[in-house]
């Protein structure tokens, strides 16, 4: 069961209008699409996704489940959206309370083990070992963690796993963003259950007003002497809950030597979400400069591109400037503009001669889905510009640092 | 556009394609980076509307099959859209191999009865172009005919190459000359027929004709109610090896007429390939592409100048390359250098090799015909050894390795075979 839901306040105007899971990633994927190739390559095809926020996007990526081959007599990816029961209110009041609501689905096809994921993350995971992990140890649940520095751990779940063998070991002690951590293991939210356990410990949670599986389930199991054990990944794991993360994770795949290749991973995704299928591949123009940079087909670049990614359908004009930057579906950037370190969602136009971030500053910018920003305008870095605006709101021919434009 | 059956007739050998055909029927040759030739014509009659399509192979069809697959690319798959692959093994006696466009046709004559339909459009699957069948058919009913060809006027030079119509003022076509050294017209048939279906089967079951060209447009004039629908536009006919590069090389023109996105042009990016999606294009640090089609999947750490590149093509750290044309999955190891070349698919060329960089003008020894524009054809998954020499007008065969090669160096002209096993 993929948790595919969430919105995430923090990264503001790029989920606006689509779930965490459906933003698009890596110049060509959507981040659910890494859960739902790992699933494929572990031979796991019969899936769940609990989605209620802005489903639309997520809906249209997923389709019928065919590209990740979960179309099938005994493969699927159905979507649970939230529902009205007899007695239960209409929304997920939570992670634990979404999968509660859909016990039936469990119920149905009674399956040996329950994994739960979270659709917001980039990485590779055969969850095959995991599985393994977890009825070698007879465990009742197991949680994927990985290590992280302390300095900043305190957004995480945290645990104490015992005797540090290399693949995991029980856990002791288990910490919901604690304010001051003393674990180095970090949650990954990544759950293999028992199905009997699972569905006593959603029980037992019922009746209580917080129904998050770190917060509650997980140290009510403790609490009651269920074998939990904790299994260590140790390969790449990639946040993307802050537009800084986002960031960081999308460059990771860039430099002299990327931390990642999409090769080795063999993403699958939905081709014919945002058409990409029906594209004619990159055309290079005679004054194009690219360096360190990832593209796809449909982009058409006439100017200069250094250490960028760019989705499907990007137009850089002659003259045109875009570094450390991620320009989504069909940007257009025109004559002589500069983007620097700006995050761009669909659709976005900025017009001749318009300079969006700064090379200096920490602060990224961020310009959402659908708006044209007029000729001549100089936005400074941090900028957090609205979707759906026309150049007519565009009221100033200057936006200082960190400006909000709506 | 449920009133018309369409037939595309895609055996075509294309044996002037030279090596690129020894593998696959002309219409499987990749062309423009992700596409194949047979993906225009598909695209053409999917864009105009028309719902069912039989494709008549013959020669080296599994590529081809497998490429088209259930035609879903194509939205040509549904409770009332198919295309349906008709091989030749329609004869009651053993198996009756097609003897001519017309033939080709009569032998699936079950194919077209079976229908509700009152046209019939004919298409081969050998050219490059875009074009609305539907406005053809319109010009069909509005004229009455029983047949109309696609025409488009040619270099008056090339008309030898075509059939030839002789017009009035009203498009009817009064005279044809098949392929005439001294044609009177430089209206050439496209290959594109509409006919009316009782009439064409009427046709087909009279006679033992097994041209379309050569026989039975001629023997349609009698009747004089064949017209010419004149189209105008981009449309080649990429049946030798330098119009194939010379086309190839219109992709990176913008005032070539050519666009497949414009077009709508459609593929199956999925055929005999990969299990995952192609990732993103990754030009690195010191990759330099400039003037390029560039497909994704590729690593480009060199540099790519005036060249098509299909998927998963990579160019190594101090190679070049130019001119050419590289289908999926070849490597250009360090220091290579290329030119003028059309590198087939899975070919390695070996470091510091160096292969059409000298202007050379010796016509290929063995086929002079098909190749003396100086450009040198690899075939599929090919290894060039190492810092070999390769000049131009050259052809090195099919999965040739390093062992096949006596010497390193490979004079303009001559060509280089798998060895064979004693």
């Amino acid at each position: 069961m993929i948790l595919a839901g969430g919105r995430v306040d923090d990264l503001g105007v790029l989920t606006l209008a689509r779930p965490k899971s459906a933003m698009p990633f890596g110049g060509l994927y959507r981040i659910i699409d890494f859960s739902l190739s790992n699933l494929m390559h572990s031979d796991i095809e019969r899936v769940g996704i609990l989605s209620q926020y802005k489903p639309h996007s997520l809906l249209e990526h997923v389709g019928n489940g065919e590209s990740w081959d979960m179309l099938g007599r005994n493969r699927f990816a159905a979507f649970l959206p939230p529902f009205k029961g007899i007695n239960q209110s209409d929304w997920y009041q939570g992670t634990a309370d979404a999968v509660f609501q859909n016990l039936d689905f469990l119920r149905t096809h009674r399956p040996e083990h329950v994994l739960i994921l979270s659709g917001d993350h980039v990485y590779q995971m055969d969850y095959r070992e995991v599985i393994r992990f977890h009825n070698d140890n007879k465990a009742d649940l197991t949680i994927v963690f990985a290590k992280v520095p302390r300095e900043g751990a305190h957004r995480f779940g945290l645990a104490e796993i015992e005797c540090e063998r290399k693949e995991g070991g029980r856990v002791i002690q288990y910490l919901e963003k604690p304010e001051t951590p003393a674990f180095d293991w970090a949650s990954l939210t990544i759950y293999v259950f028992t199905p009997y356990v699972l569905l006593e410990a959603l029980e037992a949670n019922a009746t209580k007003d917080s129904h998050e599986f770190g917060r509650d389930i997980i140290p009510w199991l403790l609490e009651h002497n269920y074998n939990v054990y904790g299994y260590k990944h140790d390969g790449y794991w990639g946040y993307t809950r802050t537009p800084r993360e986002y960031w960081q994770t999308s460059m990771d795949f860039l430099g002299s030597t990327p931390r990642v290749d999409f090769n080795d991973w063999q993403i699958c995704t939905n081709l014919s979400h945002g058409n990409i299928r029906d594209r004619r591949p990159a055309l290079v123009g005679h004054s194009a400069l690219i360096e360190d940079s990832l593209l796809y087909s449909g982009c058409r670049i006439a100017g200069t591109v250094k250490n960028s990614i760019l989705f499907p359908g990007v137009r850089v004009d002659e003259g045109a400037h875009v570094e450390d930057s991620i320009l989504f579906f069909n940007a257009v950037i025109k004559r002589n503009s500069r983007i620097i370190r700006t995050i761009t969602d669909e659709n976005v136009t900025v017009g001749v001669n318009t300079q969006v971030g700064e090379q200096d500053s920490e602060d990224l910018s961020i310009i959402g889905m659908n708006t044209r920003i007029p000729r001549d305008t100089t936005i400074a870095a941090g900028a957090n510009v609205h979707p759906d605006l026309g150049p007519a709101q565009f009221s100033k021919h200057s936006y200082g640092q960190g400006e909000t434009v709506q | 556009m449920t009133g018309t059956a369409v037939i595309l007739l895609a055996g075509g050998v294309g044996s002037r394609l030279n090596i690129l055909v020894a593998h696959r029927a002309k219409p499987a040759v990749p062309f423009g980076g992700i596409y194949r030739i047979i993906d225009f014509t598909l695209s053409n009659i999917a864009n105009s509307g028309l719902t069912g399509v039989a494709v008549l192979t013959q020669y080296r069809p599994l590529s081809l099959m497998d490429h088209i697959g259930n035609g879903s690319s194509w939205d040509l798959s549904g409770r009332f859209r198919s295309v349906k692959i008709l091989p030749p093994k329609t004869g009651e006696e053993e198996w009756d191999w097609y003897k001519g466009t017309a033939d080709a046709v009569r032998q699936n004559l079950q194919y077209i009865m079976t229908r509700d339909c009152q046209h019939v459009l004919i298409v081969s699957g050998d050219h490059v172009y875009h074009m609305n069948y539907s406005s053809m058919l319109s010009f069909h009913q509005e004229r009455s005919a029983r047949v109309t060809i696609g025409v488009i006027r040619v270099p008056w030079e090339e008309t030898h190459q075509f059939g030839t119509a002789i017009v009035d003022e009203n498009s009817r076509i009064t005279d044809w000359e098949e392929k005439s050294p001294k044609a009177r017209s430089n209206l050439a048939s496209m290959g594109i027929y509409v006919f009316d279906r009782d009439y064409l089967v009427d046709l087909l079951e009279t006679t033992k004709d097994v041209d379309f060209g050569h026989h039975i447009i001629p023997k349609a004039l009698e009747e004089h109610n064949v017209f010419a629908y004149p189209f105008s536009g981009y449309w080649r006919d990429v049946g030798t090896l330098q119009a194939y590069w010379e086309a190839n090389m219109d992709l990176l023109k913008a005032d070539s007429g050519f666009d497949p996105e414009l077009w709508k042009v459609k593929t199956n990016l999925n055929a005999g390939g990969l299990s995952f999606e192609r990732p993103p294009i990754r030009i690195a640090q010191n990759g330099r592409v400039s003037n390029s089609v560039v497909s994704p999947g590729c690593k480009i750490f060199g540099e790519v100048e005036n060249s098509v590149l299909s998927p998963g093509v990579v160019i190594e750290k101090g190679a070049l390359v130019s001119d050419s044309i590289v289908m999926h999955d070849s490597i250009l190891q360090e220091g290579a250098s290329v030119k003028r070349c059309i590198v087939d698919k899975q070919v390695t060329i070996g470091r510091g090799s160096s292969i059409g960089m000298e202007a050379n003008t010796q016509p290929n020894r063995q086929f002079p015909e098909h190749l003396s524009t100086g450009l040198t054809v690899l075939g599929k998954e090919t290894r060039i050894p190492d810092f070999a020499i390769i000049g131009a007008n050259c052809i090195v065969y099919s999965k040739v390795g390093p062992e096949d090669f006596h010497t390193l160096s490979l004079e303009s002209g001559d060509n280089i075979q798998k060895r064979e096993e004693p």
